[in-house]
Parts: C-alpha cells; sequence; structure tokens
C-alpha cells in the first residue's frame, strides 16, 4: 500500500524533476512503440514491460493524474491514477534494467529519449527509499573515500607501487612512474578501480612523453547509475576538486562509457559551473597520440579477425565513432565491421549499472543476445571495445553462452601492437597486462 | 439550418477553430514557460549551422530510421500525411478556387481531379487509419494504449467515413458547399438549399461536427506531437 507520503514524494518529485526537455517528452510520445525494435530488452524477450515507450508511459500515467488537464478531469481516459506499489515495483524492475543505451532515441521518430525517464524513475525511487541498494552503496563508498582521502593515500601510493615496476619492465626505463598529485600536469588520468587501466595508459602516456599523473580516485560514478543526483555529483566532485587543486589543464577519464558522460556532458549543468579544465576520453587522446606519430602501432600487428564494440556512452552518446576504430585498425590484419554500428549499434546489455546488480542477471543476459548474434556474425576471434561496462558484460555474455571470442580494451590493443621492450612474453589483448 | 445542425456545424466550427488555435498557443507557451536545464543530451553525430535545421526537417518530416524497424508503419505514417496535405488544400477549394489555377488548368480539369484525388485520398486515409487502430488491438501495443488513442482513432475514421461518403456519393455540388463555407466565413452559417432539403445533410452535419471535435481535442491530446516533435527532433541535434 503506498502511503499518502509516499504519493507526495512521487509528485514532489515529477514537480521538480519535469524540466522543459522532459516536458516535451511526456506530451509528445504518441505510443505508437516504434520504438520496441529498438530495445534490445523488448527485442531478446519480448516482454512489454521492457518496451522503451512501455517504460515512460508507466510513468506518465503517474504524471498525467497530477499535471494535465485531462488527467484531472477525465482520468480514466488517459488511464491517469496515483501511484500503486504494483507501479512501483514495475517502473524499479524497468527502469533499473534501462541500460540507458538511447537506443531507441535513434529510432524514435519524434526521437524521444526514454533516458530522461529512466533518470527520473531512479530519482523516484531513491527519493522513496527504494532505489537500488548495491548501487547506492557502491556511490557512498566512494563518497566516503574522497572524504576521507588522507587515511587512503599512503594505501593507494603503495598500492601503485608493482605497477610501476611492471610500468618499467614493459617500457625498459628504470625512470619510468605512475605519479599522483603533481601541480600544473598537462593531464590528469583518472583511472578505475584496479591496475587494468592504470599500467597499459601509463605505458602509452610513457612512450608518447606526456605530462601527466594518476587521480588518487576512480572514474566509476555508481552515484550517477543510482538515479541520485546528489550523490553523483559529490562522487564527481572528488575528481573535479583534484584537478582544480592540481591544476591540471585536460582531466581524461578511462575506458569507461557513464564517468564520461557525467563529467562531459552532466557535471557543468547539475553544478551550474563551467570547468576550468578540458574532459577528454581516453580514446581521443590516444587517437591524438596515433595522429600525431606519437605513439606508433604495428601495421598488421594482430592477425586474426577483429572487431570493434561501439559502447553506447563512447559512441552514440560520446562522439567516438572514428577515433577508436583508427586505433583498431591501425594494427589489425584483418578487421571486420559488425552490423549495424556507429549510431545504430546494439547495446551490450550491461550498462546504467547493470553489470553491478545481480538481480537483474536475468535481462542482462538476454538482453545481451543482440550483440552475442553480431559479434558471432562477425566471425571475428577477438572484441576490441573501451568501455569497462562492455567489457564485464561481453566477458558475462561468453561464459554463460559458452563462447570462445576474446575481449580486449583498446589500450591493451593498441600496447601489443607497440614496439615496447619487456612485454611479458605470451600477453596479447584479452589477458590482463601485469 | 436545424438547431442541432446549426449548432455543431455552425456555432461549434467558431468555438472549435478559437479553441485549436488558443489551446496550441497555450500548449507552446507551456512548453516554453517552463525551466530549460542547460543538459545537451543529443545523439552523434550533431550537425550544426543550417545543417542542423536540414536534418531537423528531414527528421521530422521523413524520419527515414522508422524503416528499418517497422516499414509498414512509415509507409502508412507518411501515406497519411502526405494525404493530410492533400485534403488541406482539398477543402480550400471550398472557399474558391485561386485565378492562376482556373486560367491555366481551367475548373473542369480542377473538378475531375479533386474529385479522383480526393476519393483515393479518403481511401487511402481510410486504410491507413484501420492499420492504426488494428495495429493498436494487437500484442504489445494494446499494452501501452489507453482509452484515448481508441476514441482518437475512431474519431478520425468517422471524420473520414462521413468524408468519403460525401465525396464518393457526390452527395453536394461544390457550389453548394462553397455557399455554406460563404456564410461560415460571414459569421451567418447556413445550409443553402441543395444541402438543406438532402437525406445527405445529415452526413455533412456529422462529418463537421467529428472534424469540430477533432480540433477542440486537439490541443489537449497526443496530437500535440505535431507541434512538440519539432522541439524534441531538434534536441537530437542538441
Amino acid at each position: 500500500m503506498v502511503t499518502q507520503t509516499e504519493v507526495q514524494t512521487v509528485r514532489s518529485v515529477l514537480n521538480e524533476r519535469t524540466n522543459r526537455q522532459l516536458l516535451y517528452y511526456l506530451d509528445t510520445c504518441t505510443r505508437c512503440a516504434i520504438c520496441k525494435d529498438s530495445c534490445h530488452q523488448y527485442v531478446t524477450t519480448k516482454d512489454v514491460l521492457y518496451l522503451p515507450a512501455y517504460r515512460a508511459e508507466l510513468l506518465r500515467r503517474i504524471w498525467r493524474r497530477y499535471f494535465t488537464i485531462e488527467g484531472r478531469l477525465i482520468p480514466s481516459n488517459v488511464e491517469a491514477h496515483a501511484p500503486t506499489d504494483r507501479d512501483l515495483d514495475l517502473l524499479y524492475k524497468t527502469m533499473y534494467a534501462c541500460t540507458v543505451c538511447r537506443r531507441c532515441m535513434y529510432y524514435c521518430p519524434f526521437s524521444i529519449d526514454t533516458g530522461w525517464f529512466t533518470s527520473l524513475a531512479r530519482a523516484m525511487m531513491v527519493a522513496l527509499g527504494r532505489g537500488s541498494q548495491i548501487l547506492l552503496e557502491l556511490a557512498d563508498a566512494a563518497i566516503m573515500k574522497g572524504e576521507n582521502i588522507d587515511m587512503f593515500r599512503d594505501i593507494i601510493k603503495d598500492g601503485l607501487n608493482d605497477a610501476e615496476h611492471s610500468l618499467k619492465r614493459i617500457t625498459g626505463d628504470p625512470e619510468a612512474r605512475i605519479p599522483t598529485e603533481k601541480k600544473g600536469a598537462d593531464i590528469l588520468y583518472v583511472a578505475l578501480a584496479g591496475t587494468h587501466t592504470i599500467l597499459p595508459m601509463a605505458v602509452i602516456f610513457h612512450e608518447a612523453k606526456a605530462d601527466w599523473c594518476l587521480s588518487l580516485f576512480e572514474a566509476a560514478n555508481y552515484g550517477y547509475f543510482s538515479g541520485d543526483v546528489s550523490r553523483a555529483c559529490k562522487v564527481a566532485d572528488r575528481i573535479v576538486d583534484e584537478a582544480k587543486r592540481l591544476g591540471v589543464k585536460r582531466v581524461v577519464l578511462p575506458e569507461c562509457g557513464h564517468a564520461y558522460k557525467v563529467l562531459k556532458f552532466l557535471y557543468e549543468s547539475w553544478k551550474a559551473e563551467e570547468l576550468p579544465f578540458k574532459v577528454l576520453h581516453a580514446v581521443e587522446i590516444m587517437n591524438d597520440y596515433l595522429q600525431q606519430g606519437r605513439i606508433n602501432l604495428k601495421p598488421g600487428s594482430y592477425k586474426a579477425p577483429v572487431t570493434y564494440h561501439d559502447p553506447c556512452q563512447v559512441g552514440r552518446n560520446g562522439r567516438f565513432y572514428e577515433e577508436p576504430r583508427n586505433v583498431v585498425k591501425a594494427s589489425a590484419a584483418d578487421y571486420r565491421e559488425m552490423t549495424p554500428n556507429r549510431a545504430k549499434n546494439w547495446c551490450c546489455g550491461g550498462g546504467g549499472g547493470l553489470v553491478a546488480e545481480s538481480e537483474f542477471d536475468y535481462i542482462r543476459f538476454k538482453g545481451g543476445e543482440k550483440k552475442l548474434e553480431q559479434i558471432k556474425n562477425t566471425g571475428a576471434e577477438i572484441v576490441v571495445t573501451p568501455c569497462e561496462t562492455c567489457r564485464l558484460q561481453l566477458d558475462g555474455l561468453r561464459e554463460h553462452y559458452q563462447q570462445q571470442f576474446k575481449i580486449s580494451s583498446l589500450m591493451d590493443w593498441a600496447i601489443y601492437a607497440m614496439d615496447l621492450p619487456g612485454k611479458p612474453d605470451g600477453w596479447e589483448p584479452g589477458i590482463t597486462l601485469e | 439550418m436545424d438547431w442541432f445542425s446549426y449548432i455543431v456545424a455552425g456555432i461549434l466550427v467558431y468555438v472549435a477553430v478559437v479553441v485549436f488555435i488558443g489551446g496550441s498557443i497555450f500548449q507552446i507557451v507551456k512548453w516554453r514557460r517552463s525551466c530549460k536545464t542547460s543538459i545537451k543530451q543529443g545523439i552523434f553525430p550533431k550537425p550544426r549551422g543550417t545543417m542542423r535545421f536540414l536534418k531537423l526537417g528531414w527528421d521530422s518530416l521523413v524520419f527515414p530510421w522508422v524503416i528499418d524497424t517497422d516499414a509498414w508503419m512509415w509507409f502508412f505514417v507518411i501515406g497519411m500525411h502526405i494525404a493530410g496535405i492533400g485534403l488541406f488544400f482539398g477543402h480550400l477549394r471550398l472557399f474558391g478556387d485561386p485565378g492562376f489555377l482556373l486560367s491555366t488548368v481551367g475548373e473542369g480539369t480542377l473538378n475531375n481531379l479533386g474529385g479522383s484525388v480526393g476519393a483515393a485520398i479518403g481511401i487511402f486515409l481510410f486504410v491507413a487509419f484501420m492499420y492504426f487502430l488494428i495495429r493498436r488491438m494487437k500484442y504489445p501495443y494494446k499494452e501501452l494504449s489507453v482509452p484515448a488513442d481508441y476514441l482518437l482513432l475512431l474519431l478520425v475514421l468517422l471524420l473520414i467515413l462521413l468524408g468519403d461518403h460525401l465525396r464518393l456519393t457526390h452527395a453536394f455540388e461544390i457550389d453548394s458547399y462553397r455557399t455554406y463555407m460563404a456564410s461560415l466565413v460571414a459569421f451567418r452559417p447556413e445550409y443553402p438549399t441543395a444541402i438543406e432539403f438532402s437525406p445527405d445533410r445529415w452526413v455533412l452535419t456529422f462529418h463537421v461536427f467529428t472534424a469540430n471535435l477533432l480540433l477542440l481535442y486537439f490541443p489537449f491530446s497526443k496530437l500535440v506531437h505535431s507541434l512538440g516533435g519539432w522541439a524534441t527532433n531538434l534536441m537530437r541535434s542538441e
């Protein structure tokens, strides 16, 4: 039973979060459901719960009850109603399952962005105390680290020792370092948890002779996934504050889709401030170094067929289609494109926080079948993709469906084709570089 | 003119036009007065400058990507919109033919052309809206449909059927319609004798009535997609 207080909370979230963009979307959708065949989750399950327009409609029926003339006067005509437990359960199930890939927006004749509805529903869930617990806990852990960085500083730096040894061995340079807290550096590189996104990028920065330092924080932002903007801001604040404190010119985000989206496209609007540094994605800087000749990739280094997966947040929502392809093609002997690709590419099925939420494993694996089909159709032996979530999801799909293909990050792919004296024997893309 | 026709095909015409224009303005003002966030969340690639507006026109009028996902729906929707433009210009003839058309094409040709094209449009629209109705009654569309969706489709189907009857049976000569339209423009609505004493009078009365209902409902229904769609498609490139 939904209490009056909960109804009030729903109304106030709807009232506060319904901006002009969302209002256009709310009023314009005609429920034509052309979007149905664009959603990997609907296409693979045929369950209306995962149909983009239905996801939005669940929310719109509640919104119409309180904010439209028709919904107030003749609610039954538009099925406008106060939120029920069933509504909230369905909203949780469908909106936290949405990967926010925005492929439905591409195919909608009105370009309606289901991502706005997803954010609104998740914010509503958080306000009601019904948000995804795992996402909120992960966000809180990141915020706690930010608030107590003095406690973690030495642990982080000690943890980098092994990576630094590997860097020296791989590059053959005994002076190679992974600098942290370097004032006035050109680049602040924000990695993900674990050294798998630190060491390869450190090698690339070293070879490109970049003036860089590593952030003490990780880029992942579970606050954003949870739907809680205040938590998402706090998680991102740690990086922004560090970049400001060090006075860096550029912040480079790792091969991660949503972290780039948050800092590049959302943060300035959320905080109503202009960032004093540029925000770049790792694929951008790798492509720049390649084009400038600061790193050299040996053509034809990788003989077996390779394909590239466009992460939704890097491609369709992030603008990088050709940059990562340039890096992949520079050393691929047999490059094969997936169909469809670029803006029309199918989502891997793990975005929106799904890879962290085991309760959504069914839809994550089922929804991933379209991507699996695409990969199989290329006949590629390895899939390169510059997004941690995509890699985790593809790895999960490979195991779940007992497939043989390998998965590589773009930075590992680049390093494989670079002439480096100390690369581990037998190491190749698809194996973590250590 | 009997009192019922005088109300629904006379007075209501003015009310419908006022509500349609006023309601549409209200809707646009409501959108424009709402708080706009500075978040730009279009999808890439995002064309700039003139290309952005050319793309807006192309996206809003042709939406070619729909062919990939639902080719039949695209065919009927595009056909419906083209037919709608044809209908609009066809009905403009009820106010009189432009002089240059009369001098170049001739009234007889115009009448013949109007008759055959009008009939084709009417039949196509009936088929298209039947397709929309049947489609909506099937899974998964019925799951997200609301009564208003069906009522709107039924209203439009009724409007089309009545119009088709008038067109296909040649119920009235064009001059009779023009006399009626002229009376509306002069704010003295009345049917000419040819309509007043015809058994088809009720078909015309209900045709105008359903058209009025559509205009009255337009600004408060999902039909505002014809206005909002431009803004949402523009946001695609923001």
